[in-house]
This record gives structure tokens, C-alpha cells and sequence, in this order.
């Protein structure tokens, strides 16, 4: 993709990742990623806790040189980005920098952009205009977060790097959060944020990578990343057949037994297995339904080796998928 | 940079540990030492000059302790993804440490002066002033080496080590007349020795030594040298 058209790649991509590779020690925590984010996506890097966001995002900032492969921001190394400006980040497991206060921090940062929003503004949509006055390190865990969001706002860049930006929020600091950025993304900037919240990443990006391992696993919006992993969920009682007779119908991927004589079938093309179970007669309790992102995520990433077949495979119970 | 000097010269000022370990201590210590028992002037002055260096030691010490606090923070991090640069900001912070020893340098002069009656000719006080607060520049190099290479409070017991050692074996407690034979021809090699003589040599009415000032300018390599090299080891890493 990026060797297509360099130049007008360079006009429209915000962030580029060409093989790129970082390890600690014996851990690949990236591990050959390429990714390519053009200007004005909101994208959200989804997985668990040690699938390598935070790395991939540490890269992207240049703090961390790939030690493999290609880095670019704005068709520039990362370095330079940040230097020039371009790049506002809201960094994972910081704590409040001590002895300063709000309107302070988020003045002195922005004083370092060429082109800062007024703090004032930058306070509002973080929603922290009556903490001004306030020094962070006697605010809560929320409050301090929603500093550290105005701290990447206030420079006014044109990418926002977001690594985990509402793991201290209650419900509706979260709400109002994603109302923020969501108002920033419509005028034009490029977002990126990191969750292991599949519900955000479905609502508020427009565009999902899914990271396992160090790799990007699945990329695309969160319909297509449903479908991707087997549209449908077919759910009928066995009587009495055998759950391999099922197994072999037209658009189903993979199979399951539940409750002892229930079985689920998850199938790419739900009306051509319902059509098929009505042939054998199987429909008793019948239920055809959308395979929630909960569940596309647990199969993107599940253990399984490629290479299986579909049939036997293990699926993880959904009940589950709420632990997650 | 200078934006970023005042925020952090705001921040070290509202630190209650820099307040009381820079600043009130060494003046409570100085009007201790100086009014207990029988005392001459030159005592006084003496002490003024040994103490308002043992509080500019602490103080420049105390700015390595603020860079490892701002490393386990994450402050130091969060200006790497700003547009400045690694060395603006450790030119900024070094900064900081230069201009944050001198309330402890003025607060001491203040007490021998008012308090203590402690008479010198305005040129007087002002070299002294002056030359304290250049010869602290070597601690704060040392400071903040501990500070970029320790955790913060590997970084607090070493500071606290180094101004304790350094102070009481350059004489800055407690006359180096009072040591053993072998103990004075260490004391004048320290730092902390060399760097109360600056002052006490002005405030006695004449130059100091070249000595001192090879000596420092010696210690200010060293420091200097081991800043670089513990700022160069991490700053990959803050």
C-alpha cells in the first residue's frame, strides 16, 4: 500500500508503519506491524493487556526506534513530527506531575506548540474549566486524567495519541470524554486511541486493529471485523442428532455444543444454514443472531493455530467474553 | 526554555522538603550553632559562610532528587512527546538548580546579617553571595547524575549522603581545625571544603586561593562528566 502513489501518500497519511519490529529483551513486543492511518480516521488499537499497543503507540511517538522496519509520521520520522509540533499524546500510567497546577500545566505545554488552542478551550472540552486553579496532585484519579487528556489537546496538533484514555473514568466522565474527542476528530484531526473496551472502540472509531501478540490481527470497522469472524450465530436444539451432521452445512464456520442438547453454529451466510436446518428438520427453538464484537474480538484472538479446521474447533464460552 | 525554567523553579519553591531541608534548616542550624555557649564574631562569620554553602549543597542536591521524581512520574516522558528537545529540557533543568540555591544562600546571609549582627562591607556580601552560588554549580551537576541514573529514592539516600559526608568532611559543620592531621589534608581536597573557602576567604578580606579554585574547577569535571554520562544512559528511556 505505501508503495503506491508516494507522493499523494504523503499528503493524506498521518501514521505509517512498515514492518516494524521492537523488542524487549526476548520479547517481540511488536512484531512486524504495518499499518497505515490517513489523515482525519479516527482509528482505535484494540486487544488485551500485552498485545503491544502501548509499544506500537511508543514508536508512533518516537520513544521507542523500531528495531526492524519503518516508523513515519506525516511522511517524517516521528521525531521530527513531535518537534515540529504535529503530535499531542495522552501517555498510559503516568501520575499527576506534582506541585503545579492545572491552568499552569496545561499553559506551559501549550506554550510549546506553534499553534496552540487558547487553554481556556483546551480546559472546556477536557471539562476540567473549574479545576484551573487546582493543583494536580491533589485532584482525583478521573480529574487527573482529564488534565492529562488537556495536556495532549492543548498544542492543538494534528494527531492525537490516546494510550488507554479512559482507564480511570467512572461512566459518565467516560461519556463525556468521548464526546470531547469526537468533537476534536470532526474538525479534521487524525485520532488515535488505544482500549481493551470493545464497546469504545465499536462507538467511537471508525476504523478498529485488532493487536495480538505484537501483530495486527484484524483491521476494519467493526461490522466488517464482525463479519470477518463469522457473521452470524445460528442456535438450535439437537434432538437427538449429532452435533458433527450439523457441522458440515452451507456457511457454517464452526460449531459448539451447549446445555447438553443445544448447539451453536457460527456461520458466514445465516440463511443458507437456516434454509439447510429447516431441510433436515432441525428447528426446534431456532434462533438466528449477530455475533456481538465481544465475540469477533475472542475469535480474532483466541489460540487458536491457523491452519485448524473449522469444525472442532474450541470456542471460549461466552459467558466469558464479560470478564473481558 | 525560559517558560520551562520558571515552571520548574514554581514547582521547586512549592516543595516542602526543598523549603525546610534548603532553607529553614540551614538557618536554624546556623543561629543553633553560633548561640550556644560563648562565641566571637569571627565564629559567626565563619559559620554564616560554611552554613549558607552547606544549604546551597542541599539545595543543588535537591534538583537531581525533582529529575527522579519527574522520571517515576512520567513528567519527563510526557516532554519528550512536546516539541522540545531532550536537550532543552536538561539545559532548562540545570538551569533550575542554578537559580534554586540561591534562597538558601540569601536566607543564611540574611540571618548572620540581621540576626546575628554579622558585619561585612557591601562588596563583601555580595562576592560572597556570588561566589557561593558559582561554586554550587559543581553540586548541582552532581545532583542531578544521581537523578538521572537512580530510582527516586535511591536518589534521595544517595543525595542525602552525599551532602551529609560531603558537609561534615569539608568542614562545613564544624571547623576542619577541630579534625585530626589526616582528616584536614583529606578535608581540603573535598568539594565542600573548597567551596566554603570562596566565601570565607571574602569574608575574611581577601581573595581566595587558587587552590580553591583548581580544586572546584576539578570536582566541576568530575560532576559535570558523570551528569552527562548518567543523562546520556537514560535518555532513550525517561
Amino acid at each position: 500500500m505505501t508503495q503506491r502513489d508516494e507522493d499523494t501518500d504523503e499528503d493524506t497519511t498521518a501514521v505509517s508503519f512498515t514492518g516494524a519490529v521492537r523488542a524487549f529483551g526476548s520479547v517481540r513486543a511488536v512484531d512486524g506491524v504495518d499499518l497505515r492511518i490517513g489523515r482525519g480516521e479516527t482509528v482505535a488499537l484494540l486487544g488485551r493487556n500485552g498485545a503491544g499497543k502501548s509499544t506500537t503507540i511508543g514508536m508512533l511517538l518516537g520513544l521507542y526506534p523500531p528495531d526492524a522496519g519503518r516508523v513515519e509520521l506525516f511522511g517524517t520520522e516521528p521525531e521530527r513530527a513531535v518537534r515540529a509540533g504535529r503530535v499531542g499524546a495522552m501517555l498510559q500510567d503516568a501520575r499527576p506531575v506534582p506541585r503545579v497546577t492545572v491552568g499552569e500545566l496545561v499553559g506551559f505545554v501549550a506554550s510549546r506548540y506553534p499553534a496552540p488552542m487558547p487553554v481556556s478551550r483546551a480546559l472546556e472540552l477536557a471539562g476540567i474549566s473549574a479545576l484551573a486553579g487546582r493543583r494536580v496532585d491533589r485532584l482525583s484519579g478521573g480529574q487527573v486524567q482529564r488534565v492529562r487528556f488537556a495536556v495532549a489537546l492543548a498544542g492543538d496538533p494534528s494527531l492525537l495519541v490516546l494510550d488507554e484514555p479512559t482507564a480511570a473514568l467512572d461512566v459518565e466522565a467516560r461519556h463525556v470524554f468521548w464526546e470531547s474527542m469526537r468533537g476534536y476528530a470532526r474538525r479534521g484531526h487524525t485520532v488515535l486511541f488505544s482500549t481493551h473496551y470493545l464497546e469504545e472502540a465499536d462507538s467511537f472509531a471508525d476504523r478498529i486493529v485488532v493487536m495480538d501478540r505484537g501483530r495486527i490481527v484484524a483491521d476494519g470497522t467493526g461490522e466488517e471485523l464482525r463479519r470477518a469472524a463469522g457473521g452470524s450465530l445460528v442456535c438450535v436444539d439437537l434432538a437427538g442428532r449429532t452435533p458433527d451432521a450439523l457441522a458440515l452445512l452451507p456457511g457454517v464456520r464452526s460449531l459448539e455444543v451447549v446445555a447438553g442438547d443445544r448447539v451453536r453454529l457460527r456461520t458466514d451466510d445465516s440463511d443458507a444454514t437456516v434454509i439447510a436446518l429447516a431441510e433436515l428438520g432441525a428447528i426446534r427453538r431456532l434462533e438466528v443472531a449477530p455475533a456481538s464484537l465481544d465475540d469477533a474480538f475472542l475469535a480474532l484472538t483466541s489460540s487458536a493455530e491457523p491452519g485448524t479446521g473449522p469444525e472442532h474447533r474450541t470456542s471460549v464460552p461466552l459467558d466469558t467474553v464479560k470478564a473481558l | 526554555m525560559l517558560a520551562y525554567v520558571r515552571l520548574e523553579i514554581r514547582r521547586t519553591l512549592r516543595d516542602l522538603g526543598f523549603v525546610i531541608g534548603g532553607i529553614l534548616m540551614p538557618v536554624m542550624m546556623y543561629l543553633l550553632f553560633t548561640n550556644i555557649g560563648e562565641n566571637d564574631g569571627a565564629w559567626r562569620t565563619a559559620a554564616m559562610v560554611g552554613m549558607a554553602a552547606y544549604g546551597a549543597v542541599g539545595s543543588a542536591l535537591n534538583t537531581g532528587g525533582a529529575v527522579a521524581e519527574d522520571r517515576a512520574v512520567g513528567w519527563l516522558r510526557q516532554l519528550r512527546v512536546t516539541p522540545m528537545t531532550p536537550r532543552e529540557v536538561v539545559t532548562g533543568r540545570t538551569l533550575t538548580g542554578v537559580v534554586t540555591v540561591l534562597p538558601s544562600i540569601v536566607a543564611v546571609l540574611a540571618a548572620g546579617g540581621l540576626v546575628n549582627g554579622v558585619r561585612l562591607a557591601v562588596w563583601q556580601w555580595a562576592a560572597v553571595a556570588l561566589l557561593l552560588w558559582l561554586g554550587s554549580v559543581p553540586f548541582t551537576l552532581l545532583g542531578l547524575g544521581n537523578g538521572y541514573r537512580l530510582t527516586g529514592p535511591a536518589t534521595g539516600v544517595a543525595n542525602m549522603a552525599c551532602n551529609l559526608g560531603l558537609a561534615v568532611l569539608g568542614g562545613l559543620w564544624f571547623p576542619t581545625t577541630l579534625f585530626p592531621g589526616w582528616l584536614r589534608s583529606v578535608s581540603v581536597y573535598t568539594p565542600t571544603n573548597r567551596f566554603a573557602e570562596l566565601g570565607g576567604a571574602v569574608a575574611e578580606g581577601h581573595a581566595p586561593e587558587a587552590g580553591a579554585i583548581i580544586v572546584l574547577t576539578g570536582w566541576l569535571l568530575v560532576f559535570g562528566s558523570y551528569a552527562v554520562l548518567s543523562y546520556r544512559r537514560r535518555a532513550g528511556t525517561v
